[in-house]
């Protein structure tokens, strides 16, 4: 079998093999919620396998308005999650060990559907809590969808949502994988 | 004849005209453009802004209220009264399970010195002890949360006034008692006071873990009063001193009987060796206490003649000196541990009282200090510029002084008959040297009238210069004792309850409350959130419970609200009832429904906008 893709481009892909490893451990994802009463902020920080922050805080406000409680149960992606990025992680590597150039395009296409499915699915998550509101909530809120990125003002909170280290680690990935098709372009 | 009438008129009308230009003439305008300007500097130093803290906490006593005070310093605004010996409807203390037994049916205490615990010599800001003048108990304030942690009876005592003063690393807590009595509180007739009376020392020790009180052991003295007093540090580490009154054995109208003989004693003693000799099992136990007679053993105890009725003893930041204050006898006396030491080495005795070996007062003594004029000093506060501070009750006056020469630098009036002064960190082997704070037994008309009874008032001294400033005076509520100025870094208060799975009675999830009943107790184990109840998941009305009359019931809740501030209250209508339940805590209210009836059960303490639908329904039904 013909290698095709150079040193460089290998190391290239080992690097993105294990940044995908480390970002099991960081946060992809946050919310940070600001309202007078909490000025220091709350935050949601998801990881790839947990959620972190002031979830129980955010579940007591967000009774009020008739939100569903957030826990990781009743995000089921969660579990299945860190196998995913692991096997994101054996594919890059395996792509780096046969250096072939036909591989990395499937790699790549793979990534950026597994990308937008991510998405996909996060915005389902925001529509379906934003919208499914308790009819019978104390107080009365238009439904609504919270942006992956950006401000929204729901009542009296200002909310920020943001990627944090473990999808920039992600985006690095991503140049990290298609590093090699410029470097072993056809002359 | 008329001419010369005259002229004495006109010269006495001069003269009038002169004496009132003098006295009532604005000649100093100036002067008080330049009190406007000071009064604004006074009040820049005072003035936290919004968003800023105070820099120390003074943690007060609340005398015969029972409570502590918590005052912020130099703003001298008050952040919170935390009952320590008194119930406490606000906060529920002495309402729930723990906290009434913890009181133990008494409804008061006279609180009147605190300590902070103490690490080599310096305040370690974890737990506040108070002592209970009026029913002989010892209090541990958890500084983690201000809540009192743990209250201790003190038998064969009489009113521990003298503590509460920590050695140097909190290895005990000491309190001397201020009345003699008979051990055990038995019976014994006055007439027999010198043979059947005794003064008592009650050495405490506390679990930090546990958050427990021992009684260690008591020292059984001779029946005087026991004043005031403080534990050695560094190189007087192993010691404790004492004043005493009362050396005449006086048992009737103490004002004149107890002040004939002109030298009282300063009492020291080993606590070390005590320690040691208990160890041994060197003790007779009385009411369950082990007692040690401190003169069975060679250099646990000596005296010290003082000049009469001394009121304070406090120790130097470097542990070398200790400082009386006379009360009766207008000036400060300096001794020094070094030299008594040297005369105990040598068994150089003067006298021998009550089988407690004297020392010479002028081979101890180093000098006494006494400012003309100023009169009943009570109390010696520390800077860290070697200076001693004393309050002058009579004068109304602070005086401040070189501890090593005796040279008087500054005096200043303080608002009306000081009792205690607090320095910033003024009694550890670190003091500030920030600020002072003069404790008033006596504030007049400081203040907007409250009636015939005015408030007590404290004022504020900056002390960091040469000279010491008057800064302002605040009102207080009856009656400040001692206080501690603690540095705001040294204590470190819990933002919430940590949830803990395992917690006895606890509940953590709405699903979870339920309630189970066994004869004619009823256990309620519920849950607080915003806003509302959760007693029983599967009723069809979670937060309505039926007893029937006659049960004894019990409410276990937690605050499952893990949120800043979110403290839920818990009241029963017509019961006589409150309590709370801070975010993450779990807490028992126990009582015996035995009026039948329909009671509401609400939220007392503010939580949430829907703070007033957060109720329920306790429902008992009468027996037939
Ligand atoms: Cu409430």
């Amino acid at each position: 079998m013909k290698k095709n893709l150079s040193v460089a481009s290998m190391i290239s892909l080992i690097i993105a093999a294990v940044l995908i490893v480390i970002s099991i451990f960081i946060p992809w994802w946050g919310m940070k919620f600001f309202a007078p009463q909490y000025p220091e902020g709350l935050d949601i920080i998801v990881y790839p396998t947990t959620l972190d922050g002031d979830i129980e805080v955010v579940n007591g406000l967000n009774h009020y308005i008739g939100m569903k409680e957030f826990s990781n149960q009743s995000f089921p992606e969660l579990a299945y999650m860190p196998y995913i990025v692991i096997s994101f992680a054996v594919l890059t590597l395996l792509v780096a060990f046969l250096r072939k150039k036909s591989f990395l395009f499937g790699l790549i296409i793979l990534y950026v559907i597994g990308g937008i499915v991510g998405l996909l699915d996060m915005y389902r998550w925001l529509k379906k809590f934003g919208t499914e509101l308790d009819p019978k909530a104390p107080i009365d809120l238009d439904p609504f969808v919270p942006p992956i990125i950006g401000e929204n003002t729901i009542a009296n909170f200002v909310t920020n949502s943001y990627f944090t280290y473990g999808g920039y680690l992600l985006g690095i990935v991503f140049i990290l994988m298609i590093f090699p098709l410029w470097k072993d372009r056809k002359k | 004849m008329k001419r010369k009438g005259i002229i004495s008129a006109v010269s006495g009308l001069a003269a009038g005209v002169l004496v009132a230009a003098v006295f009532f003439a604005d000649f100093n305008k100036e002067e008080k453009a330049s009190s406007a300007a000071d009064n604004k500097s006074k009040a820049e130093k005072v003035y936290v802004p919004y968003g800023e803290y105070d820099d120390y906490y003074m943690l007060a006593s609340g005398g015969h209220s029972g409570q502590l005070f918590v005052y912020g310093v130099p703003s001298m605004r008050k952040i919170r009264t935390v009952p320590v010996f008194t119930p406490d409807p606000a906060t529920g203390y002495g309402y729930d399970e723990n906290t009434k037994k913890m009181l133990g049916g008494y409804t008061w205490g006279d609180f009147h010195h605190p300590a902070v615990s103490e690490t080599k010599g310096d305040y370690d800001g974890e737990f506040l002890f108070a002592n209970d003048v009026g029913n002989n108990r010892v209090a541990a304030v958890d500084l983690s949360t201000f809540h009192t942690a743990d209250i201790m009876s003190l038998p064969n005592m009489g009113g521990p006034h003298a503590g509460v003063f920590v050695t140097e690393n909190t290895e005990y807590i000491a309190l001397p008692t201020r009345f003699a009595r008979p051990l055990g509180g038995k019976y014994a007739e006055l007439d027999k006071y010198k043979e059947e009376y005794k003064g008592v020392v009650s050495m405490a020790k506390f679990d930090r873990d546990k958050k427990k009180f021992n009684l260690a052991y008591q020292i059984m003295l001779p029946p005087w009063s026991y004043d005031l007093s403080d534990a050695g540090k560094k190189m007087s580490g192993d010691w404790i001193v004492m004043t005493t009154y009362n050396t005449e054995f006086a048992t009737t109208n103490l004002e004149i009987n107890a002040s004939q003989n002109d030298r009282d004693y300063i009492v020291l003693i080993n606590w070390k060796k005590l320690e040691g000799e208990v160890a041994k099992g060197n003790y007779k136990e009385i009411e369950g206490v082990k007692m040690v007679d401190p003169r069975d053993y060679k250099g646990a105890i000596y005296a010290i003649p003082v000049s009469k009725s001394p009121h304070g003893v406090d120790v130097t930041p470097d542990g070398k000196r200790f400082i009386a204050a006379g009360k009766l006898a207008p000036l400060m006396t300096v001794f020094s541990f070094e030299k008594a030491f040297e005369a105990i080495e040598k068994e150089d005795y003067s006298d021998e009282k009550f089988g407690i070996p004297v020392l010479p007062y002028k081979k101890v003594m180093e000098r006494e200090v006494d400012p003309p004029g100023a009169l009943g000093p009570l109390h010696t506060q520390f800077d860290d510029k070697g200076n001693a501070y004393n309050t002058m009750f009579i004068s109304s006056e602070v005086v401040k002084w070189k501890v090593d020469t005796g040279e008087v630098i500054d005096r200043k009036p303080s608002y009306f008959s000081p009792g205690h002064s607090s320095a910033a960190e003024g009694d550890t082997v670190d003091p500030d040297g920030k600020w002072l704070v003069a404790l008033n037994k006596i504030a007049k008309d400081n203040f907007l009238s409250v009636g015939p009874s005015h408030p007590e008032s404290m004022d504020l001294f900056d002390i960091s210069g040469e000279e010491m400033e008057h800064i302002m005076a605040a009102p207080v509520d009856p009656e400040p004792h001692y206080a501690q100025i603690v540095h705001k870094d040294k204590i470190k208060p819990k933002k919430l309850y940590e949830k803990d799975e395992k917690r006895k009675n606890a509940v953590w999830s709405k699903e979870d409350a339920h309630i189970e009943r066994k004869g004619n107790e009823v256990h309620v184990y519920g849950v607080a959130l915003r806003s509302k109840f959760v007693f029983d998941a599967k009723s069809d009305r979670p937060d309505a419970v039926t007893v029937n009359q006659g049960d004894r019931v019990f409410f276990h809740m937690t605050n499952i609200d893990l949120d800043q501030d979110i403290t839920h209250g818990f009241g029963i209508n017509d019961y006589n009832l409150n309590f709370e339940v801070q975010p993450g805590q779990t807490n028992t209210l126990e009582f015996v429904a035995d009026q039948a009836g329909t009671f509401p059960i609400y939220c007392t303490n503010f939580c949430s906008a829907l703070h007033q639908e957060m109720s329920g329904y306790l429902l008992v039904k009468p027996k037939e």
